[in-house]
């Protein structure tokens, strides 16, 4: 198919594997982040880390929305679904992730309508073929996903449609980013950027890692030449002493991004002052919410929602994965009571999520031979 | 996906998937659309046009 049959060409790939061994200096450690779960999936999916040198580490990062969810709003979710007549909508992963008393799923199982949807223009579908019952929709994602919600809303309120509203729990990329980049525990040498946040947002929201934080970024496609040739212009870049941000993936993402995303998005949002990420902590100014313009389509407003605080369990270390401090498999729990089919973590829950890539993948290898 | 056929009136475009699946996809962000053209979806949405003559 064109546009991913040429980017999962094995000779190319092993072309450009033998580009970055030339690229990388002898006895240097790299570190390079990938923001964005996407990328994490396909890394392990193709297999694109063992085409590295040993001194290239892939670290992953925060980018997967279903992982970065904490307990408490998964709690506020079921309480929400548990109202009497709601009909409560979500994606397919989120309905597995744990909350403190279990999942959607679960609730589903106890008698709460919970619907898996595709896309929230489904749960606007379900909202027009139940008028007398009320529809919500639990909103996730990065500024990926944040534009389709936002259209949704708009054509709920051209519709008027009085019994739809949105939970959200939209995040944006460049706080979590930031956050990292101050963490004393993690030194990082480059970033392999979220080409589909891109898409969105642009280059120019990267563009203060260069610039505050002396860190090369290349925004990336989601094929494993795409990831291959990103490692590539990152390590370039380190080599001749650039420090910029790069498009690889220029056949998608326009520099200036998506103008009408952008607008939408303003009209429909507005930053809260805080967000709680799993792992992360509050995080200011990293998540959104509904504006006032759009208020009677906020869910969090038309509903009582107990707003709980939930601390991660115990066992569980999603938060050092989700900051790279550690690999999936070095938390205790990784493969044994922590499985996709029962998970503990968020981060076992996603495809996107680390722990899942790993898992689902068979990269149980612990060190990498030298190529 | 691919676009097969676009219903103006609702903002909406038929697409296939890479696996054949079809989805309504919402084309606001991306309009004008027609019939053949490859769009980048995101839950559900076309966040943008694939342009084949741009460099990879």
């Amino acid at each position: 198919m064109r546009f991913v049959d040429e980017f999962r060409d094995p000779g190319l790939g092993r072309v450009v594997a033998g580009e970055i061994l030339g690229a990388v200096e002898p006895g240097r450690h790299y570190k390079v982040m990938e923001v964005c779960g996407g990328h994490t999936h396909s890394i392990y999916k193709y297999g694109v880390d063992d085409l590295l040198p040993a001194n290239v580490e892939l670290v992953h990062g925060p980018g997967c929305p279903v992982c970065v969810i904490p307990m408490g709003r998964v709690d506020d979710g079921i309480a929400l679904a548990h109202e009497p007549g709601v009909i409560f909508t979500c994606f397919g992963d989120m309905m597995r992730v744990p909350g403190s008393e279990g999942s959607l799923l679960e609730a589903k199982a106890a008698g709460a309508d919970v619907r898996m949807v595709y896309s929230p223009l489904d749960a606007l579908r379900i909202a027009r073929a139940n008028p007398d019952r009320p529809v919500v929709f639990f909103a996730i994602g990065f500024e990926t996903t944040a534009p389709s919600t936002a259209l949704t809303i708009m054509r709920a309120r051209a519709e008027g449609l009085q019994n739809f509203s949105v939970m959200c729990n939209h995040v944006t990329i460049v706080p979590p980013l930031r956050a990292l980049l101050e963490s004393p525990d993690l030194r990082l040498d480059g970033f392999i950027g979220p080409g589909h946040v891109a898409t969105v947002v642009g280059a120019r929201p990267f563009r203060f890692i260069p610039a505050d934080y002396g860190r090369p970024v290349v925004i990336a496609g989601f094929e494993p030449l795409d990831i291959l040739q990103s490692i590539h212009m990152i390590l370039r870049q380190l080599a001749d002493g650039r420090c910029e941000v790069e498009n690889q993936y220029k056949r998608v993402v326009p520099d200036e991004g998506n103008a009408k995303a952008l607008e939408v998005l303003a009209e429909v949002f507005e930053l809260r002052p805080h967000f709680e990420w799993r792992g992360l902590g509050f995080i200011s100014h990293s998540g959104l919410k509904i504006s006032e313009a759009y208020a009677d389509l906020d869910a969090e407003r038309r509903f009582s929602v107990p707003g709980v605080r939930v601390a991660d369990p115990k066992a569980c270390q999603c938060g050092e994965v989700l900051k790279g401090v550690i690999k999936p498999w070095e938390c205790k729990v990784f493969g044994t009571a922590c499985t996709p089919e029962r998970p503990i973590g968020t981060c076992m829950v996603s495809s996107e999520g680390a722990c899942a890539a790993y898992y689902n993948f068979g990269r149980f290898a612990r060190e990498r031979e030298v190529v | 996906m691919r676009v097969l056929a676009v219903d103006e009136a609702r903002g909406l475009a038929l697409c296939a998937g890479e696996d054949g699946a079809h989805l309504s996809v919402e084309i606001a962000l991306v309009e004008p659309v027609a019939p053949g053209d490859a769009l980048l979806v995101h839950a559900g949405t076309a966040l943008t046009r694939l342009d084949a003559a741009a460099p990879a």
